[in-house]
């Protein structure tokens, strides 16, 4: 009868097969209260709702509540298969319903005297219905079952421990010793483990005694409740790495993360625990080895080289195992290697070329990446390199045909980050993307190729790679069937061809597309034309007038408009409305114009002479920081971009987008909260601010205070900005100011704004302007020694007033100084020819200097970088970690406008590192400034 | 790079069908604790299903094993018409957790006769739950060996216990072996 009943229903199923949820709900109902209990039929029912449930249902709570009265009274059957499925259930149910604490007595009833099948699964149930009032009477219980003698208890147990954490850690606390018990004890599976299943059947010699698990859990748990003593802790991975007291490869993994997070806690103890990872280098589990090798990579500042070796040994062989998974892994970390050490693992370069044709598509794009990587390094110094390029590009060019676009387009991406890197091996890569651009191909792959090379004019600093591609290109376009990409490469022509040697190669090119394209890519070329005829002047200009004139009987009107306007401009040498030196920032102008928008009256025209323009010098560093950027996090999901190119990008966009487009944007935000405030009313533009504030407090002192310095150029003003934050949650501040005193005369104070009051948890500002001395000057740098001073008035009531009858008392403390370093003067500018500049200015000094702080080259260029506030130019931030020299090129502008060249040698002897800075600039001063203040 | 240092390793476990349905997803909310940086993924409903049908798009019928997603390790195993998949942080140790989804899956095929199908997984729930369960835990792996796993699943009762009722004919049944009985007591007392 109730077959037929139930047939009925599934009849109203929805369409995906899942049964209809009100029909179980009441069947549920019905079946678990009958009596006798069903057994068959009341799984079966649980096991539909199960489904409910993993598909993502929820009962109402009171649905939910009956529902688990009538779970309970299965608790009246004794058959354990029904049993353990009505622990699953309720373990689901126990998030969504308030009454869970009624079943407490039947579990811990189980716990103690029923069935081994389920007694597991009755005690992982228990810590879900558990709350931190009820724990105590369940602690004996958890004791007991953490020391039995089945695995399967202990481990449960274990687990329900651990979950329970957070909210009873005191309860849990009084585990430790049964569970240091557990992690050393031998837990065999009692005889009929296995006799559920006639699967295994006779064969029960092959089965496991033991899976050891409950170390795992217990080691986890250990952790939890010692990670406060670093001493006991550091017993316990001692004791467990001695021999093979843990046999469980999970356990492990775990004990290496242990030792991983006391190593990043404290560094000095890698001596003692190098031994016990390199051990683990070769373990008969993959996946321990992966973990060592994980944990080394992340420590590689740590440990030597010949020691990072047998880190690479390990992965080689991990490169070769069948397993995808480990495979992948293995090249993932390699990969990861090769960003910053791509000398380290030239000797895997044999496994990395297998690996290009693997099956996972991940794996083959990381390698190809990674051998990327490794090629320039291997060229960088040696000149035997150069066979490597070649052979790797031949092995792809045979590889293109066989794989998809997307793929070719990483391909793409990666050769142009080589080619920005490595600029003395451009001529093979060039020539690989221009024959991949003869090929067919989608506009995507086109459109991809075509921004590569487009990169390539910008940032390569040779000339000839520029014609180079700029004549492929012009090449590309005689048989290009995307007008798109026609128009681009047109309008680059316009802008680069004009400053070659040959302009009238280009304009035979440019003149052919006129006679022969459609009109969209017509007109784009008498824009392109005119740019020649405008820089060039003299012969070329008359030649292209003559041409262009041709063009005013075109047949489309948009080319004749853009024609008659460009002669018009050419005849009346408006040189300027063609050819454009500088663009606005972007960025600003939304911004400005977004404010603009919101200041309702429109009482004023908006002026754009408030937005700054950017010289394409600027807009080039801008893009080179973009890209080199991009470069760098394309490291970290290259694997991913593979299916994946257009996700990624915007990412890279949001990464990218990370540094001076933004600078500038935060230095908007600035002049804008300075011009709200009238004393700076007329102190002119905002010249540069520096954009991270400094703390010149700790962040746990009652009163944190940081600091920001803005620089008035125009009106010799530095204001520097105090914010103030009030942590004390029982205190109001009043009259708070600053006492700022500089070392150097020509800094004079004007005034200060001081803050009235400061509630707490509230931040607010403290401004004082000086007047600064000018380019001029002999000593422009300066420190300050900054006391703050305040009244502290304790708060009585919960509104936050205080008592007026006490008037609080007066604190006044020194905090940290403050300096003004020359990079506080500089901003960093792009050069493509780094050298020519450099030569160019016509002052330069001296110094050396010993770099504190710092024990590799590596950490020595970051340093540098980010205190003198410059770019580095031709890849030179990139250290070689095998060398014990290296140059660093920065270049970059004052806030007067002139440019800074600093060429800086440095040199590592004995663990510390020198370095020899010259610097030319424009003004004498300023080079002394630089050269003295570095360091 | 965080360093997971807790036993929470597995972020979900997933069966898809064969158009990217789920037949069973569960996702372990790693617990309120401090150690995964208050980051919580997958809160809803829909954000659980939009990443579903997205990962799914990604490695239906790409036998991979293994991918990085959305800042995800997904590794998966695909048979006839359904797929498991289980995913981890994207740190987390590869071979680890391909392991997991390794075993599990061999674990379900001894339990379902090895025939891993939609069918016989909607058929079998109580069995492939329960050995899920068996494998994960809160996102803690609590055994990773097939053979144990599989025997820590109960099977499904075979027979109704009980008095055992079936329509008329159990009732005529009962009634011949009743009077068969009686006649052979009458018989034996005299």
């Amino acid at each position: 009868m109730s077959t037929v009943s139930y047939k009925n229903k599934d009849a109203y199923s929805s369409s995906s097969g899942l049964p209809d949820k009100m029909a179980v709900f009441q069947e549920c109902l019905q079946q678990f209260n009958a009596t006798p209990v069903k057994t068959k039929k009341c799984r079966q029912l649980l096991a539909k709702l199960l489904r409910l449930i993993y598909h993502g249902e929820e009962f109402p709570p009171s649905e939910s509540t009956t529902l688990f009265f009538s779970i309970s009274k299965l608790f009246q059957h004794k058959d354990s298969s029904l049993r353990q499925l009505v622990y699953l259930t309720i373990k689901e149910l126990s998030s969504s319903s308030d009454d869970i604490l009624m079943v407490t007595s039947s579990i811990m009833k189980d716990i103690q005297e029923g069935d081994v099948v389920y007694k597991p699964n009755a005690i992982r149930t228990l810590a879900k219905v558990l709350d931190a009032t009820t724990v105590f009477s369940a602690e004996r219980l958890f004791k007991n079952a953490i020391v039995d003698k089945n695995p399967i208890v202990s481990t449960a147990a274990l687990i329900s421990s651990y979950n329970m954490l957070p909210n009873a850690k005191e309860v849990v606390k009084r585990f430790t010793n049964e569970t240091l018990e557990t992690i050393q004890s031998y837990k065999q599976f009692p005889k009929d483990q296995f006799q559920l299943h006639e699967y295994y059947g006779s064969s029960t010699s092959n089965l496991p005694a033991t899976s050891y698990m409950y170390q795992y859990h217990a080691l986890g748990l250990l952790y939890h409740l010692k990670n406060h003593d670093k001493m006991a802790l550091m017993k316990l991975i001692t004791t467990l790495s001695e021999g093979s007291s843990l046999k469980n490869s999970l356990s492990i993994i775990q004990l290496i993360r242990y030792i991983n997070k006391i190593l990043i806690d404290d560094e000095s103890l890698i001596t003692h625990l190098y031994p016990i990872l390199s051990g683990l280098l070769k373990h008969k589990s993959d996946m321990v080895e992966l973990e060592a090798c994980k944990t080394l990579i992340n420590l590689q500042h740590l440990i030597k080289d010949d020691q990072f070796m047998s880190i690479v040994t390990t992965l080689q062989k991990l490169l070769g195992v069948p397993r995808t998974a480990t495979r992948f892994a293995a090249i993932r970390l390699i990969n990861k290697i090769s960003a910053k050490h791509p000398e380290k693992i030239i000797v895997v370069n044999i496994e990395l070329e297998g690996l290009i044709n693997d099956s996972n598509r991940s794996i083959s794009t990381l390698a190809i990446t990674t051998l990327l990587k490794t090629m320039g390094a291997g060229t960088i110094d040696s000149g035997a390199g150069g066979e490597n390029v070649d052979r790797l590009i031949s092995k792809m060019t045979s590889l293109m045909d066989e794989i998809t676009e997307d793929f070719k387009i990483v391909i793409i991406e990666a050769i142009e980050n080589l080619a920005l890197k490595f600029p003395s091996k451009h001529k093979k890569l060039v020539a690989f993307l221009t024959d991949l651009l003869r090929d067919d191909g989608s506009l995507q792959l086109k459109t991809s190729i075509v921004d590569a090379l487009f990169d390539l004019i910008k940032f390569l600093p040779e000339a000839s790679a520029k014609q180079l591609i700029l004549m492929n290109l012009c090449e590309f376009i005689e048989d290009c069937e995307f007008t798109e990409l026609s128009v681009r490469i047109l309008h680059l022509l316009g802008d680069e061809g004009p400053n070659t040697s040959n302009p009238s190669y280009y304009i035979r090119h440019i003149y052919n597309r006129l006679v022969l394209e459609n009109s969209i890519v017509r007109s784009s070329a008498v824009i392109s034309l005119a740019k020649f005829a405008a820089v060039c002047g003299g012969d070329v200009s008359k030649n292209i007038k003559i041409l262009l004139s041709r063009c005013l009987n075109d047949v489309d009107d948009e080319v004749r408009d853009r024609t008659a306007l460009s002669l018009k401009f050419i005849n009346s040498d408006h040189k300027k409305l063609i050819v454009s030196g500088s663009k606005y920032d972007l960025a600003a102008l939304e911004s400005k114009l977004t404010h603009y928008l919101n200041e309702t009256d429109f009482a004023s025209s908006f002026d754009i002479n408030e937005v700054p323009l950017l010289s394409s010098e600027e807009l080039k560093s801008i893009e080179y920081n973009k890209k080199i950027n991009k470069l760098e996090s394309s490291n970290a999901d290259a694997s991913e971009s593979n299916d994946n190119v257009k996700g990624s990008k915007t990412e890279d966009d949001r990464s990218g987008s990370d540094n001076l487009a933004n600078d500038l944007l935060k230095q908007q935000e600035y002049a804008q909260e300075l011009s709200q405030v009238p004393e700076f009313a007329d102190y002119g533009k905002l010249s540069k601010s520096t954009l991270t504030p400094k703390y010149l407090t700790d962040k746990e002192n009652e009163v944190v205070v940081t600091v920001v310095k803005h620089f008035f150029i125009e009106s010799q003003k530095l204001v520097l900005q105090y914010d103030v934050t009030n942590t004390l949650p029982r205190s109001l501040i009043q009259d708070f100011s600053v006492i700022a005193v500089p070392d150097n005369e020509l800094y004079e104070e004007d005034f200060i704004i001081p803050l009235a009051e400061l509630k707490p948890e509230q931040t607010g500002t403290v401004y004082i302007s000086f007047s600064t001395p000018s380019i001029e000057d002999e000593d422009l740098l300066a420190a300050f020694g900054n006391t703050i001073n305040f009244i502290n008035r304790e708060i009585i009531d919960d509104e936050g007033n205080v008592d007026e009858a006490d008037e609080g008392y007066t604190e006044e403390f020194g905090i940290e100084d403050l300096e003004v370093l020359p990079g506080d003067f500089l901003a960093p500018l792009y050069n493509s020819n780094f050298s020519a500049a450099y030569d160019q200015l016509p002052h330069h000094e001296s110094s050396v200097v010993t770099i504190s702080g710092v024990n590799s080259l590596e950490n020595a260029v970051s340093s540098l970088r980010s205190s003198l506030n410059l770019l580095p130019l031709d890849g030179s931030d990139y250290v070689p970690s095998d060398t014990n020299s290296h140059v660093l090129k920065l270049f970059g502008k004052d806030v007067w406008g002139g440019k800074v060249g600093v060429l800086i040698r440095l040199a590592l002897t004995g663990g510390k590192v020198v370095a020899k800075l010259e610097v030319r600039a424009e003004t004498d001063n300023f080079s002394t400034a630089v050269a003295n203040g570095a360091y | 790079m965080s360093l997971n240092i807790s036993l929470y390793t597995i972020s979900a476990v997933l069966i898809l069908d064969n158009e990217g349905e789920r037949l069973y997803a569960k996702y372990y909310n790693q617990g309120p604790s401090q150690e995964n940086g208050g980051e919580v993924h997958f809160q809803t409903l829909s954000q659980q299903q939009k990443f579903e049908s997205s990962i799914f798009g990604k490695i239906n019928k790409v036998h991979q094993d293994i991918v990085l997603y959305d800042n995800h390790l997904v590794t998966y195993k695909q048979t006839n018409d359904i797929i498991l998949i289980i995913v981890a942080k994207i740190n987390e140790n590869e071979s680890l957790i391909y392991s997991t989804v390794a075993n599990l899956f061999e674990s379900l095929n001894i339990l379902l006769d090895n025939t891993i199908d939609k069918s016989t997984i909607v058929s079998k729930y109580d069995l492939v739950s329960l050995a899920i369960d068996e494998t994960v835990d809160d996102g803690i792996i609590v055994e990773i060996d097939p053979a144990i796993i599989v025997s820590r699943v109960t099977k499904a009762p075979k027979f109704e216990p009980g008095i055992h009722v079936d329509g008329d004919k159990g009732l005529f049944d009962a009634f011949s072996f009743a009077s068969k009985k009686i006649s052979e007591r009458l018989q034996q007392g005299f």
